[in-house]
């Protein structure tokens, strides 16, 4: 044993260290500069979603062969880490490895097996970007991903190389049968596994992993240390819910959304440096399969090179001009054509959360900039001027429980057992005003204490929250937590799923909090309780699952329990929290469709494919929206609401019953 | 100088104030050259010393101010409802789609204000008394004048806008197509309206953007609303609600605009108009 290689080593070793370190730092205090985010409650559902999303590869799983392929990269890693450890030791000492672990034959066979489930894995990866070509990569840095798989393939093969070698040479510590893979490789090359070639291999695995590691904060391959980080510090609970801007904060310090880089979050730093370009998000995202100019994947990438650009020009000096995000990074058009349904989010196995950064991006279009599609600006007027988004009469806000004995909560009113939140839309639009009627019928039916607020609800400012419109959405807040408080209301039903969430996961920023259900949830529990009896007639219907129901909140059981009351149920493809965007999210339905195919139409067109009669919906804007589709398709379906679809089936049973106690 | 009639409005309030008034010969500016305005007032205000620079917040206000702004370096307010002189001027402008008052102050040493228009009812001043006026003559740069107004395109279909005619024929996807609106341009006519559609109709590229009425289009007030195979979705509806009448053409008795409608008749478009048509040339 002589000292040159240990020297050699230590050499190589701190250059590696150094290179990549520097890069570390910078990333660091790029990460630093973003303003606060409160991402550390909930520890135990953080542990958690580490555990399932990282482990676990539940996101990436979900697609099987890419996820198969990634797992076993993945997993590979995890257990080859210490090999770097004991390769090192090889350097310096033919005849040593690291002490007991390296002496072990299960840890050789399981050494073994995953590098070459590794090899496989890059392998696959290469199949799917070569042969399988799938879409999701359109925009991504191609040849980076194939220097990378190059890397880690170089890597694996070295190791194999070198294992086989110390076979060869009679040097492993532990018995080499436990290593099948390395001792086949042993036995074909036999005696061209020389000292030269050991040390060759070794030397070159070590240098591989190194020159690696270096690499990696440099690329986009930076998801190895940072997507542990980033899902760590996601949305554990309320993942519909929007961080609210503190108006009350003193004036240098209000974060009026985001106009440079310098007005980002630390988490939302991390999001952009965490994207591995892998396209899940795009491939989802109702807006990107229309035709239209944003895919959030391009979004991320877009603000991520203006983080690296600008960020170290705000870390030298804080009066440096920063570009503007919009235009600069993204145009106007990607900022509002998000839906913000969370597909791109749910879908995201780094955690990353776009819909904030949209969002942040139209808060300060819409708060400084005054900037915004000008016919979505009637709407946020007539929420601040008439409480509801078409200017309507707020006195006219009951008109349509007329005839139904409806009672209407007055001030200083003793609470009902439940307050029907009715919303904007079931209360003025005709369409949407049957799910309401439906709703009011069968709790009626079912003897349950309730009453609504009529004039005093006003909305619930979501549209304009989404818009990006804080003030007047924080402005309704106050008025709506404060309506509600004072009543002494416990707990609520809403039949709007944006109602559902803002009042549920929303409010509680400014003191409301309440027990906010989904009509189908509670009209589900009053048929299992049996208070509604039900009988299924002829209709095959398909559920459309709504964004914020689903897929924001996880009601996916009760809407298909009501289905299933009601006729035959069949699936559309893309279900439950996987579902497809009506259109109308993200205020959208307050703003014309310009670019590409109506999202509304592709969703009908779906339905339509799964050979349905009806399409069941439990939201007043998706039901407008697939409506307007159906219309716009021809497509043979009705939209109807569940409420209504339940009424159907409650009905039946009645005349059931009378016909045969008629027959007696 | 050249009294138009804008020009005597301006004279009118000018004397109701009893102000030193300096007009601007408009000749070299006509029919709009914005740059043109703004290099005037900037030579005027200097001459004159003047304190401050006002003007309405219309479009072309708006534009010549913030011209006049980047050509001086000063500042600029838009949409202000109230001004109060100090060290600093204080200013309350509208934001946020007019839902929010800005209390501001401007530094400035000749502060430029835009004032929102249909904002304030006109008051009276003194009474009006006779005033000098004193002409201001002054060369403009040839560059100054390359933005400019030089044609006028009218509008196909008539020339009446939406938003001022009394009468408005409407279609929507009962119409059926891009010719189908013959019909509609006819009724138009002979009633001296204007042509609006839903939002159906514009998405399938049968008429403009700028002719369809509702939450995402144009808001109207005319005396008769007809709105023919509309079916009168919310959104429709919040161009429309303030007609004092509205007249609804339908096959479909159950469509929502039946609900808002004062008048109805169900049955197909495509005959019933072309008779009111008929009925109308004849009785003339």
């Amino acid at each position: 044993m002589t000292a040159a290689p240990a020297i050699a080593l230590a050499v190589v070793l701190v250059s590696a260290v150094a290179l990549f370190s520097r890069r570390a730092v910078l990333l660091y205090r790029l990460i630093r500069l973003g303003k606060p985010a409160k991402r550390f409650d909930d520890l135990p559902g953080r542990v958690r979603a580490e555990a399932v999303v990282v482990i676990g590869q539940s996101k990436l799983l979900q697609r099987w062969l890419p996820g198969l392929m990634h797992a076993a990269i993945f997993w590979g890693f995890l257990v080859l880490l210490p090999t770097i450890l004991i390769a090192m030791i090889g350097i310096v000492d033919q005849h040593a490895t690291l002490p007991w672990l390296g002496e072990q034959g299960w840890y050789a066979l399981m050494v073994d097996l995953f590098a070459f489930l590794v090899l496989a894995g890059v392998i696959t990866a290469f199949v799917i970007r070569k042969v399988q070509r799938p879409p999701r990569f359109a925009g991504s840095h191609l040849g980076e991903a194939d220097l990378i798989l190059l890397w880690i393939a170089g890597i694996v093969i070295t190791l194999f190389v070198w294992h086989a070698s110390r076979i060869a040479l009679g040097l492993n510590e532990y018995p080499a049968a436990w290593a099948p893979i390395s001792s086949l490789l042993a036995r074909t090359l036999g005696g061209a596994l020389n000292q030269t070639v050991e040390r060759a291999a070794v030397w070159a695995h070590v240098l591989l992993v190194l020159s690696f590691l270096v690499y990696l904060p440099y690329s986009k391959h930076l998801h190895i240390f940072l997507a542990a980080v980033n899902v760590f510090f996601g949305r554990t609970k309320s993942r519909g819910r929007l961080e609210p801007v503190d108006f009350e904060a003193p004036p240098d310090t209000v974060r009026f959304g985001s106009a440079t880089v310098a007005d980002m979050s630390w988490k939302q730093m991390v999001d952009t440096l965490s994207c591995t370009e892998c396209g899940r998000c795009q491939d989802v995202c109702p807006a990107y399969n229309t035709g239209k100019e944003l895919s959030p994947k391009l979004l991320i990438m877009a603000l991520r090179d203006q983080v690296l650009a600008d960020g170290p020009k705000a870390l030298a000096s804080k009066a440096a001009k920063l570009s503007p995000l919009v235009p600069d990074a993204v145009t106007d058009n990607v900022v509002w054509d998000c839906v913000t349904c969370g597909a791109c989010v749910r879908e995201c196995p780094v955690g990353i959360e776009h819909i904030d950064h949209i969002v942040d991006l139209r808060r300060n279009l819409v708060m400084v900039e005054s900037r915004f599609p000008e016919e979505a600006g009637s709407m946020l007027r007539d929420i601040d001027r008439a409480s509801n988004p078409w200017g309507r009469a707020q006195g006219d806000r009951a008109q349509w429980a007329q005839g139904l004995d409806v009672r209407v909560l007055q001030p200083g009113e003793a609470p009902p057992d439940v307050l029907f939140w009715v919303g904007c839309a079931p209360s003025f639009d005709e369409r949407a005003k049957k799910s309401a009627i439906s709703t009011a019928k069968l709790l009626k039916e079912a003897g349950v204490d309730f009453a609504i607020l009529g004039p005093r609800e006003a909305c619930t400012g979501d549209p304009a929250r989404r818009m990006g419109d804080e003030y007047t959405f924080q402005k309704q807040a106050q008025q709506n937590v404060a309506t509600l408080n004072e009543a002494k209301v416990t707990k609520i039903i809403t039949t709007c799923p944006h109602c559902f969430n803002t009042i549920g996961s929303e409010y509680a920023d400014f003191g409301g909090r309440y027990e906010v259900v989904h009509h189908t949830e509670f009209l589900a529990g009053l048929v299992r309780e049996g208070r509604l009896k039900t009988l299924a007639g002829e209709r095959k219907i398909t559920y459309h699952d709504s964004c914020y129901l689903a897929r924001h909140n996880d009601v996916i059981d009760e809407p298909r329990e009501l289905v299933a009351a009601s006729g035959q149920a069949v699936e559309m493809p893309r279900n439950r929290q996987r579902t497809f965007c009506c259109g109308a999210g993200g205020a959208r339905m307050f703003m014309e469709e310009k670019r590409g195919r109506p999202i509304n139409e592709e969703r009908v067109r779906e339905a339509a494919a799964t050979g349905a009669d009806t399409l069941a919906v439990g939201c007043p804007f998706c039901t407008v929206m697939l409506d307007d589709g159906v219309r716009e398709t021809g497509a043979k379906l009705q939209v109807i609401d569940l409420a209504s679809l339940l009424s159907e089936a409650v009905e039946r049973r009645k005349s059931q019953n009378t016909r045969q106690s008629g027959g007696f | 100088m050249e009294e138009g009639d804008a020009s005597k409005e301006m004279l009118t309030l000018a004397r109701k104030f009893d102000a030193e008034t300096h007009a601007i010969s408009m000749e070299a500016v006509q029919p709009y050259a914005p740059d043109a305005i703004a290099a005037l007032l900037a030579l005027v205000a200097d001459d004159l010393n003047a304190s401050a620079v006002l003007a309405a917040g219309t479009d072309r206000g708006n534009d010549v101010m913030a011209r006049l702004a980047a050509r001086t370096g000063l500042p600029f307010a838009a949409n202000c409802v109230a001004a109060e002189t100090g060290e600093a001027v204080s200013l309350t402008r509208l934001r946020w789609g007019d839902s929010l008052w800005e209390m501001a102050r401007l530094h400035s040493p000749r502060p430029i204000i835009t004032v929102p228009p249909h904002t304030f009812p006109i008051e009276d001043g003194p009474s009006p008394a006779e005033v000098d006026v004193k002409p201001f003559v002054a060369q403009l740069d040839a560059k100054d004048q390359l933005v400019r107004v030089s044609q006028h395109i009218a509008a196909a279909g008539g020339g009446i806008s939406l938003t001022e005619a009394k009468v408005v024929v409407s279609g929507g996807r009962g119409v059926g197509s891009r010719e189908g609106f013959a019909i509609i341009e006819e009724l138009a006519a002979l009633l001296g309206g204007a042509v609006g559609c839903s939002r159906v109709v514009t998405s399938a590229g049968w008429r403009p953007h700028t002719d369809q009425v509702g939450q995402t289009g144009t808001k109207i007030a005319p005396d008769l609303y007809i709105a023919c195979g509309i079916s009168g979705a919310t959104q429709h509806m919040a161009g429309c609600r303030n007609a004092k009448r509205i007249l609804a053409i339908n096959s479909d008795a159950e469509a929502p605009i039946m609900l808002n409608a004062d008048y109805a008749v169900i049955g197909d478009l495509k005959e019933i108009v072309p008779a009111i048509s008929a009925e109308i040339r004849r009785s003339r």
